[in-house]
């Protein structure tokens, strides 16, 4: 049987309109991607990772082009449904990590539940378990500046996973970490593809995208090449 | 996204600026403090003088020349007036069925002296019979001016509680002599104590016979009647009875209006309601100006703080907040911003008032409607002004929102 395809993007084209001129920041880009991939993107800056990451992160739509995220045509999808989206189906990692500075570590993981309309007594009981998967169990209650960059990483994750979502969206999670924490990060990603999750990886760096199952080289808003690792 | 949700982030963020917000919601603040001040003070003065003027009678009524008089010109247009007399006075008694008894009154002012005792700048009243059974007044001891004192012109006179605890302290004022200005009355009797009304005495006071009191003070001062009708529902028909037979008395012709003027307590009512409205219109127009302001300013804050949090309203709308949430959080914001302001304005409002009716005479009524009005409009404001930015919060672009820094 043929598994029904998670992310199917056809022919997908962003332009930007900068004064006078257009940008091509997408210039025709197909490319499918199954549940449980673990795939990295790779490419200079300018290659158009970004845009990709936010189209496939339902933070943008193309300007032209089928982009298909679980058999839902996006394009036609209206702000709110594009919310819900990325509050249920997408978790987002971010190289700055992203975190409320206020709020504590459960505070910034149980942010998706509390969007989500999640009863407090189950969203307590995720939130611990998130933690514990990214084993920040005993930080929960440290705000963002008590907490190290791979444990700031690490509250990312957790909340990225904590509301089981198709595919979890991480760009460049280890861009602001020493190697040694970059790479405990990736034992986390690792743990959490082995659970069953699909990963979409932004990164330059190569040693990075190792950790990956296939990897996709775009160049001037183009796939230059992907291949399996 | 839950209730509970917003009200902690919106706690949470003004806790986190507590000067700030305490400077923006200044105006509002302020807007509505003068309300509840004012309310409270004006409300007081209202149940007060109501109270006063039913006491005083519901159904007693004033007849002067002069009437309701609002410039100099109809001043000096009622004193040519024909005074009113005891005649008068005894004219309605006897041909007006709804009258029950007439007092007249003149009043003058004089220092009252007993030895060597004074007291200075005391209403000297020259009264006829009917004016303790018109106003209702009681005699402590002794008695009131008779009809007998009127007609033999006695120099007697009966004392006001005041007057009496200053003139003779602990003694026994009967049948001594004062000294009214340049003459002597002998006391005959001493007025039960009727209290002040808005800080001044209803005491200080001396009583005489009317014909004697315009034997020592000339005949000069006009002389007004104290009307008092059967009852309550008589009362329009005794001030009508009272205006017919005045009219004819005075010979005024069919086609001109009365040379006299009639005034019951709801004249009274009426005058100071007049007054009161004016000093409400004031008071709405000078909150209105500071809620206005104070709305422009949380409204201005609010934009602010939408763009310090940029960054937040990215991370919140890439984890899944709908535009409603964004707005219904900045929204919730502004409210609780406001709101907490009303609230401040209504316990300094309260207190303001209290304050006042302990320190001066004025009395305050501190009324419900006025504080739930309060923060009501002090929300609304917040509500209104809140719109603008929680609109631009709402549909801010996640991706420039997170790039922000």
């Amino acid at each position: 049987m043929l598994m029904a395809e998670l992310i199917e993007i056809r022919d997908v084209k962003k332009i930007y309109h900068v004064g006078t001129e257009d940008v091509h920041a997408l210039d025709g880009i197909t490319l499918t991607m199954r549940k449980n991939e673990y795939l990295a993107i790779m490419g200079p800056s300018g290659s158009g990772k970004s845009t990709l990451m936010n189209l496939i992160g339902c933070l943008d739509t193309p300007t032209s082009g089928s982009y298909r995220f679980n058999e839902k045509e996006v394009r036609d999808l209206s702000d709110d449904e594009l919310a819900r989206i990325r509050n249920k189906e997408i978790g987002f990692v971010f190289q700055t990590f992203n975190l409320l500075p206020r709020a504590d570590a459960a505070h910034n993981v149980e942010l998706p539940l509390i969007y989500a309309g999640i009863p407090r007594a189950e969203r307590r009981r995720k939130v611990e378990q998130a933690l514990e998967a990214v084993g920040l169990a005993d930080r929960a209650r440290h705000r963002p500046s008590e907490l190290s960059g791979g444990q700031r990483q690490r509250a990312a994750i957790a909340r990225a996973l904590v509301n089981e979502p198709s595919v979890i969206l991480a760009d460049e999670p280890t861009g602001n970490l020493d190697t040694k924490t970059g790479e405990e990060i990736m034992q986390v990603f690792e743990k959490i593809h082995d659970a069953g999750n699909t990963i979409i990886l932004v990164t330059h760096e190569e040693y990075i995208a190792r950790h990956s199952g296939r990897i996709i080289r775009l160049r001037d808003g183009l796939v230059e090449s992907d291949t399996k690792v | 996204m839950q209730v509970s949700e917003s009200l902690r982030i919106a706690v949470a963020n003004l806790r986190a600026h507590k000067v700030r917000s305490l400077l923006t919601v200044l105006g509002t603040v302020i807007g509505v403090m003068s309300v509840i001040t004012i309310v409270s003070i004006i409300e007081g003065m209202n149940s007060y003088v109501s109270e006063r003027l039913l006491e005083e009678g519901s159904n007693t009524f004033y007849v002067d020349k002069f009437g309701l008089i609002t410039d100099y010109e109809q001043y000096l247009d009622a004193m040519n007036r024909k005074d009113l007399t005891i005649d008068d006075a005894r004219a309605l008694e006897r041909n007006a069925t709804a009258i029950e008894v007439v007092g007249s009154i003149s009043q003058s002012r004089s220092d009252v002296r007993y030895r060597s005792r004074e007291v200075s700048n005391v209403d000297v009243m020259g009264v006829d019979e009917g004016y303790q059974p018109a106003r209702g007044i009681e005699v402590e001891y002794g008695r009131f001016v008779s009809r007998e004192d009127v007609v033999r012109r006695r120099a007697v006179c009966v004392l006001g509680a005041d007057v009496k605890d200053k003139l003779f302290a602990g003694l026994d004022p009967m049948g001594k002599e004062v000294r009214v200005g340049r003459h002597t009355f002998r006391v005959i009797g001493v007025a039960e104590k009727k209290g002040s009304l808005l800080g001044m005495s209803q005491d200080s006071n001396v009583m005489m016979p009317l014909t004697a009191f315009h034997k020592a003070f000339g005949s000069r001062s006009p002389v007004s009647l104290v009307a008092k009708a059967r009852d309550q529902e008589s009362l329009e028909l005794a001030q009508d009875e009272a205006r017919s037979i005045l009219r004819a008395r005075r010979k005024v012709p069919f086609s001109k209006p009365d040379d006299f003027g009639i005034m019951s307590a709801e004249t009274f009512m009426e005058i100071y309601k007049n007054f009161t409205s004016t000093a409400y219109l004031v008071t709405v127009g000078i909150a209105g100006l500071s809620l206005l302001v104070g709305g422009i300013v949380i409204m201005n804050i609010m934009i602010v703080s939408v763009t310090e949090r940029t960054k937040e309203i990215g991370i919140r709308k890439a984890v899944g907040a709908r535009r409603a949430d964004i707005m219904f959080q900045f929204l919730i914001e502004s409210l609780i911003l406001s709101g907490s302001g009303g609230l401040i304005g209504v316990l300094v409002g309260v207190g303001i008032a209290l304050l006042i009716s302990n320190v001066t005479p004025l009395p305050a009524a501190i009324k419900g409607w006025a504080i739930i009005m309060g923060l009501l409009v002090a929300c609304g404001v917040g509500g209104f002004f809140g719109i603008y930015p929680a609109a631009r919060a709402a549909k801010m672009d996640p991706i420039v929102a997170l790039r922000y820094e």
